[in-house]
Protein backbone atom coordinates (compact mmCIF):
# COMPACT_ATOMS: atom_id res chain seq x y z
CA UNK A 1 0.00 0.00 0.00
CA UNK A 2 1.54 3.58 -1.25
CA UNK A 3 1.53 6.45 1.37
CA UNK A 4 -0.48 8.05 -0.85
CA UNK A 5 -3.33 5.35 0.15
CA UNK A 6 -2.35 5.11 3.58
CA UNK A 7 -3.05 9.31 3.71
CA UNK A 8 -6.29 8.87 2.27
CA UNK A 9 -7.99 5.95 4.17
CA UNK A 10 -6.53 7.82 7.39
CA UNK A 11 -8.58 10.82 6.20
CA UNK A 12 -11.56 8.94 5.17
CA UNK A 13 -11.15 7.23 8.98
CA UNK A 14 -10.87 10.99 10.42
CA UNK A 15 -14.08 11.23 8.02
CA UNK A 16 -16.15 8.80 9.39
CA UNK A 17 -15.46 9.36 13.12
CA UNK A 18 -16.19 12.82 12.80
CA UNK A 19 -19.42 12.33 10.90
CA UNK A 20 -20.73 9.81 13.63
CA UNK A 21 -19.54 12.15 16.52
CA UNK A 22 -22.64 14.02 18.79
CA UNK A 23 -23.10 17.15 16.53
CA UNK A 24 -25.45 20.47 18.02
CA UNK A 25 -28.01 21.29 15.12
CA UNK A 26 -28.80 24.92 14.86
CA UNK A 27 -30.48 26.90 12.82
CA UNK A 28 -27.41 27.52 10.66
CA UNK A 29 -26.81 23.73 10.22
CA UNK A 30 -30.36 23.17 9.15
CA UNK A 31 -30.08 25.78 6.37
CA UNK A 32 -26.65 23.85 5.32
CA UNK A 33 -28.45 20.75 5.19
CA UNK A 34 -31.75 22.44 2.83
CA UNK A 35 -29.13 24.07 0.49
CA UNK A 36 -26.92 20.78 0.09
CA UNK A 37 -30.44 19.21 -0.66
CA UNK A 38 -30.89 21.65 -3.06
CA UNK A 39 -27.02 21.16 -4.75
CA UNK A 40 -27.43 17.12 -4.87
CA UNK A 41 -31.31 16.66 -5.98
CA UNK A 42 -33.25 19.47 -7.42
CA UNK A 43 -30.20 20.35 -9.57
CA UNK A 44 -29.47 17.23 -10.48
CA UNK A 45 -32.68 16.17 -11.42
CA UNK A 46 -32.64 17.52 -14.98
CA UNK A 47 -29.64 16.05 -15.61
CA UNK A 48 -30.20 12.53 -14.54
CA UNK A 49 -33.72 12.38 -16.32
CA UNK A 50 -31.98 13.00 -19.49
CA UNK A 51 -29.67 10.56 -19.21
CA UNK A 52 -32.06 7.87 -18.01
CA UNK A 53 -34.78 9.23 -20.26
CA UNK A 54 -31.44 8.01 -23.37
CA UNK A 55 -30.99 4.88 -21.17
CA UNK A 56 -34.47 3.75 -21.58
CA UNK A 57 -34.64 3.96 -25.35
CA UNK A 58 -31.30 2.70 -25.60
CA UNK A 59 -32.67 -0.86 -23.83
CA UNK A 60 -35.70 -0.52 -25.70
CA UNK A 61 -34.26 -1.01 -28.79
CA UNK A 62 -31.57 -3.54 -28.00
CA UNK A 63 -33.87 -5.61 -26.85
CA UNK A 64 -36.82 -4.64 -29.64
CA UNK A 65 -34.26 -5.70 -32.31
CA UNK A 66 -32.94 -8.78 -30.74
CA UNK A 67 -36.15 -10.46 -29.78
CA UNK A 68 -37.49 -9.34 -33.38
CA UNK A 69 -34.53 -11.61 -34.94
CA UNK A 70 -34.37 -14.43 -32.34
CA UNK A 71 -37.66 -15.05 -31.46
CA UNK A 72 -39.82 -13.02 -34.18
CA UNK A 73 -42.04 -10.99 -31.60
CA UNK A 74 -41.08 -7.80 -29.57
CA UNK A 75 -44.03 -7.35 -27.68
CA UNK A 76 -42.10 -9.82 -24.90
CA UNK A 77 -39.32 -7.10 -24.30
CA UNK A 78 -41.05 -4.44 -21.78
CA UNK A 79 -42.07 -6.85 -19.63
CA UNK A 80 -38.38 -8.30 -19.46
CA UNK A 81 -36.93 -4.96 -19.42
CA UNK A 82 -38.62 -2.96 -16.46
CA UNK A 83 -37.50 -5.55 -13.91
CA UNK A 84 -34.18 -4.76 -15.30
CA UNK A 85 -34.94 -1.18 -15.40
CA UNK A 86 -35.95 -0.57 -11.13
CA UNK A 87 -33.19 -2.97 -10.22
CA UNK A 88 -30.24 -2.65 -12.16
CA UNK A 89 -29.95 0.30 -14.50
CA UNK A 90 -31.91 2.96 -12.35
CA UNK A 91 -30.09 3.13 -9.46
CA UNK A 92 -26.47 2.35 -10.99
CA UNK A 93 -26.93 4.93 -13.44
CA UNK A 94 -28.50 7.53 -11.23
CA UNK A 95 -25.77 6.36 -8.69
CA UNK A 96 -22.86 7.08 -11.52
CA UNK A 97 -24.50 10.53 -12.50
CA UNK A 98 -24.57 11.34 -8.92
CA UNK A 99 -21.09 10.31 -8.66
CA UNK A 100 -19.60 12.62 -11.54
CA UNK A 101 -22.15 15.86 -10.58
CA UNK A 102 -22.41 16.01 -7.25
CA UNK A 103 -18.97 13.72 -6.55
CA UNK A 104 -16.75 16.15 -8.60
CA UNK A 105 -18.40 19.18 -7.66
CA UNK A 106 -18.25 18.83 -3.60
CA UNK A 107 -14.48 17.91 -4.01
CA UNK A 108 -13.90 20.58 -6.29
CA UNK A 109 -15.69 22.67 -4.13
CA UNK A 110 -13.91 21.80 -0.89
CA UNK A 111 -10.57 21.08 -2.12
CA UNK A 112 -10.27 25.09 -3.75
CA UNK A 113 -11.36 25.97 -0.37
CA UNK A 114 -8.12 23.72 0.99
CA UNK A 115 -6.04 25.37 -1.33
CA UNK A 116 -7.10 29.30 -0.90
CA UNK A 117 -7.34 28.26 2.97
CA UNK A 118 -10.56 28.20 3.62
CA UNK A 119 -10.55 25.59 5.59
CA UNK A 120 -7.93 26.47 7.80
CA UNK A 121 -10.49 30.13 8.40
CA UNK A 122 -12.98 27.10 9.03
CA UNK A 123 -10.64 25.24 11.78
CA UNK A 124 -9.51 28.65 13.55
CA UNK A 125 -13.49 29.53 14.09
CA UNK A 126 -13.47 26.23 16.16
CA UNK A 127 -15.89 25.24 13.52
CA UNK A 128 -15.21 21.42 12.23
CA UNK A 129 -14.39 21.67 8.72
CA UNK A 130 -16.27 17.87 8.09
CA UNK A 131 -19.53 18.26 9.81
CA UNK A 132 -19.63 21.94 7.91
CA UNK A 133 -18.78 20.73 4.25
CA UNK A 134 -19.28 17.01 3.99
CA UNK A 135 -22.18 15.76 6.34
CA UNK A 136 -24.78 17.61 5.18
CA UNK A 137 -24.60 16.88 1.74
CA UNK A 138 -23.92 12.87 3.37
CA UNK A 139 -27.23 13.29 4.77
CA UNK A 140 -28.89 14.77 1.93
CA UNK A 141 -27.48 12.45 -0.82
CA UNK A 142 -28.69 9.63 1.47
CA UNK A 143 -32.44 10.87 1.55
CA UNK A 144 -31.79 12.38 -2.44
CA UNK A 145 -30.17 9.36 -4.63
CA UNK A 146 -33.18 7.19 -4.13
CA UNK A 147 -35.64 9.56 -5.02
CA UNK A 148 -33.37 10.14 -7.88
CA UNK A 149 -33.39 6.61 -8.58
CA UNK A 150 -37.58 7.01 -8.61
CA UNK A 151 -36.89 10.11 -10.91
CA UNK A 152 -34.76 7.92 -13.20
CA UNK A 153 -36.72 4.91 -13.39
CA UNK A 154 -39.90 6.85 -14.27
CA UNK A 155 -37.75 8.52 -16.75
CA UNK A 156 -36.50 5.40 -18.51
CA UNK A 157 -40.02 3.76 -18.44
CA UNK A 158 -41.33 6.24 -20.33
CA UNK A 159 -38.68 6.86 -22.75
CA UNK A 160 -38.74 3.29 -23.66
CA UNK A 161 -42.64 3.15 -23.22
CA UNK A 162 -42.21 5.93 -26.26
CA UNK A 163 -39.55 4.13 -28.20
CA UNK A 164 -41.83 0.92 -27.85
CA UNK A 165 -44.53 2.45 -29.68
CA UNK A 166 -43.12 4.45 -32.43
CA UNK A 167 -40.66 1.97 -33.27
CA UNK A 168 -41.65 -1.42 -32.23
CA UNK A 169 -45.47 -0.60 -32.51
CA UNK A 170 -45.84 -1.98 -29.26
CA UNK A 171 -49.09 -0.66 -27.34
CA UNK A 172 -48.05 0.96 -24.45
CA UNK A 173 -50.50 -1.34 -21.90
CA UNK A 174 -48.27 -4.22 -23.46
CA UNK A 175 -45.04 -2.55 -22.93
CA UNK A 176 -46.38 -1.76 -18.91
CA UNK A 177 -46.90 -5.45 -17.63
CA UNK A 178 -45.69 -5.68 -14.81
CA UNK A 179 -45.77 -9.24 -13.98
CA UNK A 180 -42.34 -10.27 -13.80
CA UNK A 181 -41.65 -7.11 -11.08
CA UNK A 182 -41.62 -8.52 -8.17
CA UNK A 183 -40.95 -6.54 -4.16
CA UNK A 184 -37.34 -8.17 -3.96
CA UNK A 185 -36.55 -5.56 -7.49
CA UNK A 186 -37.51 -2.20 -5.61
CA UNK A 187 -35.82 -3.67 -2.38
CA UNK A 188 -32.50 -4.20 -4.62
CA UNK A 189 -33.22 -0.68 -5.92
CA UNK A 190 -33.65 0.75 -2.49
CA UNK A 191 -30.61 -1.15 -0.63
CA UNK A 192 -28.68 -0.11 -3.69
CA UNK A 193 -29.30 3.77 -4.08
CA UNK A 194 -29.04 4.32 -0.25
CA UNK A 195 -25.58 2.64 -0.22
CA UNK A 196 -24.87 4.35 -3.12
CA UNK A 197 -25.77 7.78 -1.53
CA UNK A 198 -24.00 6.82 1.59
CA UNK A 199 -20.44 6.34 -0.04
CA UNK A 200 -20.88 8.93 -2.68
CA UNK A 201 -20.27 12.08 -0.50
CA UNK A 202 -18.25 10.30 2.00
CA UNK A 203 -15.29 9.28 -0.89
CA UNK A 204 -16.28 12.81 -2.65
CA UNK A 205 -15.64 14.67 0.39
CA UNK A 206 -12.19 13.15 1.85
CA UNK A 207 -10.44 13.73 -1.67
CA UNK A 208 -11.74 17.04 -1.32
CA UNK A 209 -9.93 17.23 2.18
CA UNK A 210 -7.04 15.39 1.08
CA UNK A 211 -5.86 18.19 -1.76
CA UNK A 212 -2.98 19.73 -1.60
CA UNK A 213 -0.59 22.16 -4.63
CA UNK A 214 -2.70 24.60 -6.06
CA UNK A 215 -4.77 24.13 -8.69
CA UNK A 216 -2.80 21.08 -10.08
CA UNK A 217 -3.98 19.69 -6.84
CA UNK A 218 -7.37 20.66 -7.14
CA UNK A 219 -7.67 19.01 -10.57
CA UNK A 220 -6.18 15.78 -8.66
CA UNK A 221 -8.52 15.96 -6.22
CA UNK A 222 -11.40 16.01 -8.59
CA UNK A 223 -10.24 13.95 -11.38
CA UNK A 224 -9.94 11.12 -8.09
CA UNK A 225 -13.32 12.03 -6.50
CA UNK A 226 -14.89 11.06 -10.18
CA UNK A 227 -12.90 7.74 -10.56
CA UNK A 228 -13.00 6.49 -7.03
CA UNK A 229 -16.88 7.30 -6.19
CA UNK A 230 -17.78 5.91 -9.40
CA UNK A 231 -15.52 2.59 -8.88
CA UNK A 232 -17.39 2.34 -5.56
CA UNK A 233 -20.77 2.23 -7.05
CA UNK A 234 -19.36 -0.42 -9.61
CA UNK A 235 -18.71 -2.42 -6.85
CA UNK A 236 -21.36 -2.14 -4.51
CA UNK A 237 -23.42 -2.20 -7.43
CA UNK A 238 -21.87 -6.24 -7.77
CA UNK A 239 -22.12 -7.21 -4.21
CA UNK A 240 -25.74 -6.37 -3.62
CA UNK A 241 -26.65 -7.72 -6.99
CA UNK A 242 -24.70 -11.20 -5.82
CA UNK A 243 -26.15 -11.07 -2.86
CA UNK A 244 -29.98 -10.49 -3.81
CA UNK A 245 -29.60 -12.89 -6.43
CA UNK A 246 -28.69 -15.69 -3.99
CA UNK A 247 -31.96 -14.14 -1.74
CA UNK A 248 -33.74 -15.43 -4.80
CA UNK B 1 -27.30 26.12 -18.79
CA UNK B 2 -28.30 29.46 -20.55
CA UNK B 3 -28.65 29.71 -24.37
CA UNK B 4 -25.72 31.90 -24.67
CA UNK B 5 -23.06 29.85 -22.65
CA UNK B 6 -24.77 26.73 -24.58
CA UNK B 7 -23.80 28.89 -27.72
CA UNK B 8 -20.39 29.77 -27.02
CA UNK B 9 -19.78 26.76 -25.72
CA UNK B 10 -20.87 25.05 -29.57
CA UNK B 11 -18.83 27.59 -30.83
CA UNK B 12 -15.31 26.28 -29.28
CA UNK B 13 -15.96 22.79 -29.87
CA UNK B 14 -16.11 24.16 -33.64
CA UNK B 15 -13.21 25.93 -32.88
CA UNK B 16 -11.77 22.81 -31.72
CA UNK B 17 -12.88 20.24 -34.49
CA UNK B 18 -11.73 23.15 -37.23
CA UNK B 19 -7.67 23.11 -35.44
CA UNK B 20 -8.03 19.49 -35.31
CA UNK B 21 -9.29 19.04 -39.11
CA UNK B 22 -6.47 21.95 -40.35
CA UNK B 23 -3.98 20.65 -38.07
CA UNK B 24 -4.29 16.99 -39.41
CA UNK B 25 -4.36 18.10 -43.47
CA UNK B 26 -1.80 20.37 -42.66
CA UNK B 27 0.23 18.08 -40.91
CA UNK B 28 0.93 19.91 -38.57
CA UNK B 29 0.31 17.10 -35.63
CA UNK B 30 3.39 17.04 -33.35
CA UNK B 31 4.52 13.07 -33.46
CA UNK B 32 6.57 12.90 -29.99
CA UNK B 33 3.68 14.93 -28.42
CA UNK B 34 0.61 11.92 -30.11
CA UNK B 35 3.18 9.18 -28.60
CA UNK B 36 3.27 10.72 -25.27
CA UNK B 37 -0.34 11.26 -25.04
CA UNK B 38 -1.40 7.63 -26.20
CA UNK B 39 0.96 6.24 -23.63
CA UNK B 40 -0.03 8.56 -20.87
CA UNK B 41 -3.85 8.37 -21.70
CA UNK B 42 -3.09 4.12 -21.89
CA UNK B 43 -1.35 3.65 -18.72
CA UNK B 44 -3.10 6.15 -16.27
CA UNK B 45 -6.36 4.41 -17.66
CA UNK B 46 -5.36 0.50 -18.17
CA UNK B 47 -5.52 -0.62 -13.70
CA UNK B 48 -8.96 1.16 -13.49
CA UNK B 49 -10.61 0.12 -16.83
CA UNK B 50 -9.17 -3.93 -16.15
CA UNK B 51 -11.22 -3.34 -12.57
CA UNK B 52 -14.88 -1.90 -13.99
CA UNK B 53 -14.57 -4.77 -16.71
CA UNK B 54 -14.65 -7.20 -14.37
CA UNK B 55 -16.92 -5.91 -12.15
CA UNK B 56 -19.10 -4.70 -15.32
CA UNK B 57 -19.04 -8.28 -16.38
CA UNK B 58 -19.92 -9.52 -12.76
CA UNK B 59 -23.22 -7.35 -12.50
CA UNK B 60 -24.40 -8.42 -16.06
CA UNK B 61 -23.79 -11.76 -15.28
CA UNK B 62 -26.05 -11.74 -12.20
CA UNK B 63 -28.48 -9.65 -14.01
CA UNK B 64 -28.54 -11.62 -16.79
CA UNK B 65 -28.49 -14.81 -14.46
CA UNK B 66 -31.82 -13.61 -12.58
CA UNK B 67 -33.59 -13.53 -15.90
CA UNK B 68 -32.38 -17.09 -16.51
CA UNK B 69 -32.63 -18.00 -13.07
CA UNK B 70 -36.80 -17.89 -13.75
CA UNK B 71 -36.95 -19.40 -17.32
CA UNK B 72 -34.45 -22.30 -16.10
CA UNK B 73 -32.50 -21.68 -19.95
CA UNK B 74 -29.73 -21.49 -18.93
CA UNK B 75 -27.94 -21.90 -22.51
CA UNK B 76 -29.14 -18.49 -22.81
CA UNK B 77 -26.52 -16.93 -20.39
CA UNK B 78 -23.85 -16.09 -22.69
CA UNK B 79 -25.71 -14.92 -25.20
CA UNK B 80 -27.80 -12.52 -22.74
CA UNK B 81 -24.18 -11.75 -21.72
CA UNK B 82 -22.51 -11.22 -24.66
CA UNK B 83 -24.90 -8.87 -26.33
CA UNK B 84 -25.62 -6.88 -23.09
CA UNK B 85 -21.64 -6.50 -22.19
CA UNK B 86 -19.88 -6.47 -25.63
CA UNK B 87 -22.31 -3.75 -27.36
CA UNK B 88 -23.69 -1.65 -24.46
CA UNK B 89 -22.67 -2.14 -20.94
CA UNK B 90 -18.95 -2.48 -21.62
CA UNK B 91 -18.58 0.95 -23.72
CA UNK B 92 -20.84 2.21 -21.15
CA UNK B 93 -19.27 1.75 -17.95
CA UNK B 94 -15.34 1.88 -19.31
CA UNK B 95 -16.53 5.26 -21.04
CA UNK B 96 -17.97 6.87 -17.96
CA UNK B 97 -14.54 5.52 -15.81
CA UNK B 98 -12.45 6.86 -18.89
CA UNK B 99 -14.28 10.47 -19.03
CA UNK B 100 -13.35 10.52 -15.33
CA UNK B 101 -10.17 9.32 -15.25
CA UNK B 102 -8.82 10.51 -18.53
CA UNK B 103 -11.47 13.39 -18.82
CA UNK B 104 -11.35 15.12 -16.02
CA UNK B 105 -7.18 14.84 -15.88
CA UNK B 106 -7.24 16.50 -19.38
CA UNK B 107 -9.35 19.12 -18.32
CA UNK B 108 -7.53 19.73 -15.07
CA UNK B 109 -4.07 19.70 -16.72
CA UNK B 110 -5.18 21.92 -19.89
CA UNK B 111 -6.86 24.19 -16.89
CA UNK B 112 -4.05 24.16 -14.85
CA UNK B 113 -1.45 25.54 -17.81
CA UNK B 114 -4.32 27.82 -18.60
CA UNK B 115 -4.15 29.80 -15.09
CA UNK B 116 -0.41 29.26 -14.79
CA UNK B 117 0.42 31.33 -18.34
CA UNK B 118 1.85 28.25 -19.85
CA UNK B 119 -0.82 28.29 -22.94
CA UNK B 120 0.91 32.17 -23.57
CA UNK B 121 3.85 30.97 -22.97
CA UNK B 122 3.57 28.29 -25.64
CA UNK B 123 1.84 31.26 -28.20
CA UNK B 124 5.16 33.14 -27.28
CA UNK B 125 6.85 30.77 -28.57
CA UNK B 126 5.04 30.80 -32.23
CA UNK B 127 3.30 27.18 -31.04
CA UNK B 128 -0.26 27.58 -31.46
CA UNK B 129 -1.77 25.52 -28.48
CA UNK B 130 -4.70 24.39 -30.46
CA UNK B 131 -2.56 22.52 -33.05
CA UNK B 132 -0.18 21.45 -30.06
CA UNK B 133 -1.92 20.41 -27.39
CA UNK B 134 -5.70 19.37 -28.68
CA UNK B 135 -4.85 17.11 -31.62
CA UNK B 136 -2.58 14.39 -30.46
CA UNK B 137 -4.78 14.14 -26.94
CA UNK B 138 -8.21 14.15 -29.26
CA UNK B 139 -6.48 11.66 -31.14
CA UNK B 140 -5.21 9.32 -28.55
CA UNK B 141 -8.63 9.11 -26.56
CA UNK B 142 -9.92 7.79 -30.06
CA UNK B 143 -7.62 5.39 -30.68
CA UNK B 144 -7.18 4.09 -26.76
CA UNK B 145 -10.32 4.30 -26.10
CA UNK B 146 -11.24 1.81 -28.59
CA UNK B 147 -8.27 0.04 -27.66
CA UNK B 148 -9.23 -0.37 -24.09
CA UNK B 149 -12.75 -1.69 -24.60
CA UNK B 150 -11.05 -4.56 -26.68
CA UNK B 151 -8.87 -5.04 -23.38
CA UNK B 152 -11.90 -4.50 -21.06
CA UNK B 153 -14.33 -6.57 -23.08
CA UNK B 154 -11.63 -10.00 -22.55
CA UNK B 155 -11.44 -8.70 -18.84
CA UNK B 156 -15.58 -8.70 -18.83
CA UNK B 157 -15.94 -12.05 -20.37
CA UNK B 158 -13.60 -13.74 -17.53
CA UNK B 159 -15.48 -11.93 -15.07
CA UNK B 160 -19.17 -12.92 -16.47
CA UNK B 161 -17.75 -16.47 -16.54
CA UNK B 162 -16.11 -16.81 -13.24
CA UNK B 163 -19.62 -14.97 -11.85
CA UNK B 164 -21.85 -17.14 -13.77
CA UNK B 165 -19.96 -20.13 -12.56
CA UNK B 166 -19.73 -19.42 -8.93
CA UNK B 167 -23.53 -17.89 -8.27
CA UNK B 168 -25.50 -19.41 -10.62
CA UNK B 169 -23.67 -22.64 -12.02
CA UNK B 170 -23.21 -22.37 -15.27
CA UNK B 171 -20.39 -24.05 -16.52
CA UNK B 172 -18.52 -21.78 -18.44
CA UNK B 173 -18.45 -24.09 -21.76
CA UNK B 174 -21.77 -23.76 -22.00
CA UNK B 175 -21.87 -20.38 -21.20
CA UNK B 176 -18.74 -19.84 -24.21
CA UNK B 177 -20.48 -21.67 -26.89
CA UNK B 178 -24.04 -19.90 -26.13
CA UNK B 179 -21.85 -16.69 -26.76
CA UNK B 180 -20.62 -17.80 -29.76
CA UNK B 181 -23.55 -19.36 -31.30
CA UNK B 182 -25.39 -16.32 -31.08
CA UNK B 183 -23.29 -12.86 -30.72
CA UNK B 184 -21.92 -12.13 -33.77
CA UNK B 185 -19.43 -10.55 -34.97
CA UNK B 186 -21.25 -7.12 -35.66
CA UNK B 187 -22.08 -6.48 -32.02
CA UNK B 188 -18.55 -6.08 -31.09
CA UNK B 189 -17.62 -3.82 -34.03
CA UNK B 190 -20.96 -2.11 -32.75
CA UNK B 191 -19.68 -1.79 -29.40
CA UNK B 192 -15.87 -0.42 -30.97
CA UNK B 193 -17.54 2.22 -32.79
CA UNK B 194 -19.29 3.84 -30.10
CA UNK B 195 -15.88 3.41 -28.22
CA UNK B 196 -14.33 5.61 -30.61
CA UNK B 197 -17.37 8.26 -30.76
CA UNK B 198 -16.85 8.57 -26.97
CA UNK B 199 -13.09 8.87 -27.10
CA UNK B 200 -13.72 11.18 -29.35
CA UNK B 201 -16.38 13.23 -27.23
CA UNK B 202 -14.71 13.35 -23.71
CA UNK B 203 -11.81 14.54 -25.65
CA UNK B 204 -13.16 17.16 -27.25
CA UNK B 205 -15.88 18.01 -24.30
CA UNK B 206 -12.57 17.52 -21.92
CA UNK B 207 -10.12 19.95 -24.32
CA UNK B 208 -13.22 22.90 -24.29
CA UNK B 209 -13.66 23.21 -20.61
CA UNK B 210 -9.71 22.74 -19.43
CA UNK B 211 -9.13 25.61 -22.52
CA UNK B 212 -11.61 27.82 -21.35
CA UNK B 213 -10.83 27.71 -17.18
CA UNK B 214 -10.48 31.61 -15.64
CA UNK B 215 -10.18 32.23 -11.87
CA UNK B 216 -7.00 30.02 -10.41
CA UNK B 217 -7.90 26.85 -8.52
CA UNK B 218 -11.59 27.65 -7.88
CA UNK B 219 -11.66 27.97 -12.21
CA UNK B 220 -10.48 24.35 -12.74
CA UNK B 221 -12.46 22.44 -10.00
CA UNK B 222 -15.31 23.67 -11.70
CA UNK B 223 -13.91 22.99 -14.98
CA UNK B 224 -13.50 19.55 -14.24
CA UNK B 225 -17.02 19.45 -12.46
CA UNK B 226 -18.76 20.40 -16.11
CA UNK B 227 -16.01 18.38 -18.40
CA UNK B 228 -17.07 15.22 -16.94
CA UNK B 229 -20.91 16.16 -16.65
CA UNK B 230 -20.74 17.14 -20.53
CA UNK B 231 -19.19 14.09 -21.11
CA UNK B 232 -21.34 11.98 -19.80
CA UNK B 233 -24.65 14.15 -21.32
CA UNK B 234 -22.97 13.38 -24.77
CA UNK B 235 -21.85 9.52 -23.99
CA UNK B 236 -25.03 8.89 -23.78
CA UNK B 237 -26.21 10.87 -26.47
CA UNK B 238 -23.96 9.18 -29.04
CA UNK B 239 -24.89 5.91 -27.60
CA UNK B 240 -28.41 6.70 -28.30
CA UNK B 241 -27.59 7.82 -31.56
CA UNK B 242 -25.21 4.81 -32.57
CA UNK B 243 -28.01 1.64 -31.05
CA UNK B 244 -30.75 3.78 -33.51
CA UNK B 245 -28.58 3.76 -36.65
CA UNK B 246 -27.13 0.43 -36.55
CA UNK B 247 -28.78 -2.09 -35.35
Amino acid sequence: MSAQTRVFLGNMAFVIKKMMGRKKTDRASRLRFWSALNDVGINSVFFIVITLGFVGTIMMLHGGYQAARIIGDSNLVGPQILPLMIRQLGPTLAGLMVATRVGTGMAARIGSMVVTEQVDALRLSNACPVNYLITPSWHAALVMVPILSIFGITAAFFSGMLTAYVVFETAPGVYADWSFVSGLDAVEALIKSISFGAVIPLIAGTCGLSTHGGSAGVGRATTNAVVLSSLAVIILDFFIGALILGLR
Amino acid sequence: MSWGSFVRSADEMLTLILALVTGALGGRFDARETWQQLYLVGVRSLPIVIVTAIFAGGISAIQVSAHVVRFQAYDAVGWGFGFVVFRELGPLLIGLMFSGRVGAFNAAELGTMKVTEQLDALRVLAINPLNYLVGPRIVAMVVMMTALVMVGNVFALLGGMLTAQVLVDVDPMVFWISLTDYVRPVDLFNGLVKAGLFGFVIGLVSCRHGLAVDGGAPGVGRAVNQAVVASALGIFCFDYLVTAILP
